[in-house]
C-alpha cells in the first residue's frame, strides 16, 4: 500500500485546512491567516505553504475555485481555494484527535488544575 | 533585486513543482516584500524563506521517489514485466552551487538572529521566563466542597513571586481557562507586562475588599476592624512601595490578618484574567469533567496493593466525590481489607470532597468519629460512618505518607487523624492550605477568599493554614515507602 502523505496530517496542513474554514483564500490570504491564528508563531514559507496546497489538492481536501483579484492587493490575478467536505471532515477528525490527547494529558496529570 | 534572488532561489525546487507553484510563490515573495517594510521585519522574512527552503526543498525530492515507489506494477499481455518510471530529475550542478550558497547565508543569518534574539519573537520566548501565573489552587465557592487535586502548582509559585506563599482559593473555570490560554499562545506574552499596578487600580482593590469583608466575613466587628485597618494603611501611603500585582495582594493579605489574626482570609492576584463571578452551584459541565476524569483515573486510586509482610498499600491522589466514586472506594478498601497493617500514600493527594475524606477516614475507626472541616459547620458528613461491616481495618496500624504537595482536602484527613493519634505520619510538611474561605472576584486580576462561617476547632485554635502538618517521621518524601514499610515490618514483628 503506497503511504498516504497526508497520514498523519502535518501542522501546517491543518493550520490551512483551519484558514480556509470560513472563506476561500489565495495564497497569501492563507499564509497570513495562518500566522494570525496561530499568533504569528507559524509563518507559512512560499515553499512550505504551496507543497502543501498541492497534497491537499491532490488527495481533493482543498480545490481550486477560481482566478481572480484581490481587491485590497496589487491587481495581479491570485488562485482561489476552497476547503471541500472531505477536507472539512479531515480537520474535524484531527481537532478531535487532538481533544481527545488533551483529555489524556489531564488523565495523566500533565495538565493540572482542571477541575476541583 | 530581493525578487531576483528569490527568482534563483526558486530554481533549486523540482521543475514540476516550479513549473505549477512557482509562479505564485514569487507573487506571494512579492506581497509580503510590500507589506513588511523596515530592517527586522525583512531579517524576519528572510530567515522564514530560508527555514522554508530548507524544509521544503528536500521534501520536493523526497515526493518523486514516493511517487514512483508507489506506481503499479504494469503486466503486459505478453508476461514481460515493464514498470512505468518518473522522470526523477537530478540536481543540476546549479543547484548544489545555490545549496551552498544557501548553507553559508543560513549560518550567518543564525549568528544574526541570535544577535537579534531581544527583538526576534521565537527567540524571545526562549529568553523570557516561563509565563506561569501564579498559580492558583482552585475551591468551588460552597459545599461539598473539592479543592485542588492539582498538586505540584508549589513549584509555579516558586518560580513567579515569592509572596505568594499558599494557594489560594480560586474558582475553578479560572484555572482551566488559563490552562487553555497557555494551550493556545504561550509564546507571545512577556513575564514582566502586566504585573504592574497602578495607584487607580490600588484603590479600587482595596475599597471593594473593606466591602467584601464587611458584607461576607463570619464576624461583623471583626470586619469592621480590617476594613479600616486597610483604608488606615491606604491614607497613610503604606502600600505605595508595591508595585507588582502579587506584591500588592500579599501586603494586603498581611494587614489583613494582622488585624484579625485569621490565617484563611486571603487577597489573591492573578495574571490571567479571573472570569465573573461563578455560580454558587457548579456547572453540569463542569460535574461531567469531573466523572469523566475520574471514571479515566479510576478516581485516582492510583495503586491499591499487598506489600511484603501482609502490609496494605493504599496511593491516592485525591479525595474523590462519594456520589462519582463510592463503588471504586469500596472496592479498593475491600481489597486491603485483609491486611495486618495499612499505608496510605497522601504524597501526591492535592485534596478534593470532604464526603471523600470521611468514606476513607471511615475504614480506620470502629465508631463514629467527628472531622473538623475549616469549609463548615457541623453537617451530617462530618461524622464517619463507622463501622463499615466487615470491616477489618479499624484496629490496624496506620501510617500516612505525606509531601509538600499534600493539600487542601489530604491536610484535612491528615489533621484529624493525627489529632486522633490514629496513624503514624511519615514524610515531609504538607502544604499548609486549608482553602477555608468562599472566593470573592474583585476585578479582572484580584480576587479574595473570606471565611464566611466560623467553626470551632475542637482541636487548637489554628489549624494547618499557612504552617501544614508536621510528619511525625521526617523523612523525604521520596523515602517515605520505604520508611514506612520498614517501621510498619517492626511493628508486626514485635506482635
Amino acid at each position: 500500500m503506497p503511504k498516504r502523505r497526508l497520514d498523519p496530517l502535518p501542522s501546517a496542513a491543518f493550520q490551512i485546512l483551519l484558514s480556509l474554514a470560513e472563506e476561500d483564500l489565495h495564497g497569501y490570504g492563507i499564509m497570513r491567516q495562518v500566522a494570525e491564528q496561530t499568533g504569528d508563531r507559524m509563518r507559512l514559507g512560499p515553499g512550505t505553504l504551496y507543497s502543501s496546497i498541492q497534497s491537499l489538492l491532490e488527495e481533493k481536501f482543498i480545490e481550486e475555485v477560481d482566478t481572480r483579484e484581490d481587491a485590497n492587493l496589487a491587481n495581479d490575478r491570485r488562485r482561489y481555494y476552497r476547503l471541500t467536505s472531505a477536507g472539512r471532515k479531515l480537520a474535524r477528525n484531527e481537532a478531535e484527535r487532538l481533544a481527545d490527547l488533551l483529555r489524556v494529558a489531564r488523565a495523566k496529570k500533565i495538565l493540572r488544575g482542571d477541575y476541583v | 533585486m530581493s525578487e531576483k534572488i528569490y527568482a534563483l532561489l526558486l530554481r533549486i525546487y523540482p521543475t514540476r513543482f516550479r513549473e505549477t507553484y512557482g509562479d505564485a510563490a514569487l507573487q506571494l515573495f512579492r506581497d509580503r516584500l510590500r507589506d513588511e517594510r523596515g530592517f527586522i521585519p525583512r531579517l524576519r522574512l528572510w530567515l522564514d524563506l530560508i527555514g522554508d527552503l530548507a524544509m521544503s526543498v528536500p521534501r520536493e525530492y523526497i515526493k518523486a521517489p514516493q511517487a514512483l515507489a508507489a506506481a503499479p506494477v504494469a503486466q503486459t499481455p505478453g508476461e514481460i514485466l515493464s514498470f512505468r518510471v518518473l522522470d526523477g530529475e537530478p540536481p543540476r550542478p546549479e543547484a548544489f552551487f545555490f545549496a551552498s550558497l544557501l548553507s553559508l547565508a543560513a549560518v550567518g543569518a543564525f549568528a544574526i538572529a541570535i544577535g537579534h534574539a531581544g527583538d526576534y519573537k521565537p527567540f524571545r520566548a526562549f529568553v523570557a521566563p516561563s509565563r506561569h501565573s501564579p498559580h492558583l489552587s482552585p475551591t468551588a465557592p460552597s459545599h461539598p466542597s473539592p479543592s485542588s487535586l492539582d498538586d505540584g502548582d508549589e513549584e509555579a509559585i516558586g518560580s513567579v513571586s515569592q509572596e505568594a506563599t499558599a494557594a489560594p482559593p480560586m474558582p475553578d473555570e479560572a484555572v482551566h481557562q488559563t490552562k487553555t490560554q497557555d494551550l493556545t499562545k504561550p509564546v507571545t506574552i512577556v513575564a514582566t507586562s502586566g504585573a504592574q499596578i497602578d495607584p487607580v487600580e490600588r484603590r479600587y482593590v482595596i475599597d471593594a475588599a473593606a466591602l467584601n469583608l464587611k458584607q461576607h466575613y463570619f464576624d461583623p466587628k471583626l470586619a469592621q476592624n480590617m476594613a479600616d485597618s486597610l483604608l488606615a494603611h491606604a491614607k497613610n501611603g503604606d502600600d505605595e512601595a508595591v508595585k507588582t500585582g502579587a506584591g500588592f495582594a500579599a501586603l494586603l493579605t498581611a494587614q489583613m490578618r494582622d488585624a484579625s489574626h485569621d490565617l484563611h482570609l486571603e487577597v489573591v492576584y492573578s495574571r490571567d484574567i479571573l472570569p465573573a463571578q461563578p455560580s454558587m452551584t457548579q456547572s453540569p459541565e463542569h460535574l461531567a469533567r469531573y466523572r469523566r476524569a475520574m471514571e479515566q483515573s479510576n478516581c485516582t486510586f492510583e495503586k491499591v496493593e499487598i506489600l511484603p509482610h501482609n502490609i496494605g498499600y493504599l496511593k491516592l491522589n485525591s479525595f474523590p466525590d462519594p456520589a462519582i466514586c463510592r463503588p471504586t472506594a469500596t472496592a479498593a478498601m475491600a481489597s486491603l481489607n485483609h491486611a495486618d497493617a495499612i499505608i496510605i500514600d497522601l504524597r501526591d493527594n492535592g485534596g478534593g470532597y470532604q464526603g471523600g475524606v470521611s468514606m476513607i477516614a471511615a475504614y480506620l475507626f470502629d465508631r463514629p468519629v467527628y472531622l473538623y472541616d475549616p469549609r463548615q459547620a457541623q453537617t451530617e458528613q462530618s461524622w464517619t460512618h463507622s463501622p463499615i461491616p466487615r470491616n477489618k481495618l479499624a484496629d490496624k496500624p496506620a501510617y500516612v505518607l505525606t509531601s509538600g504537595s499534600t493539600v487542601s482536602a489530604a491536610e484535612d484527613f491528615s489533621y484529624n487523624l493525627k489529632m486522633m493519634h490514629r496513624a503514624t505520619f511519615i514524610g515531609e510538611t504538607t502544604r499548609g492550605s486549608a482553602h477555608a474561605g468562599v472566593f470573592h472576584r474583585i476585578d479582572d486580576h484580584f480576587g479574595m477568599a473570606i471565611p464566611e462561617v466560623k467553626v470551632v476547632n475542637p482541636y487548637e485554635a489554628a489549624d494547618w493554614e499557612g504552617k501544614g502538618i508536621e510528619p511525625d517521621v521526617k523523612v523525604k518524601a521520596e523515602d517515605a515507602l520505604a520508611t514506612a514499610q520498614k517501621l510498619a515490618e517492626t511493628k508486626l514483628r514485635k506482635k
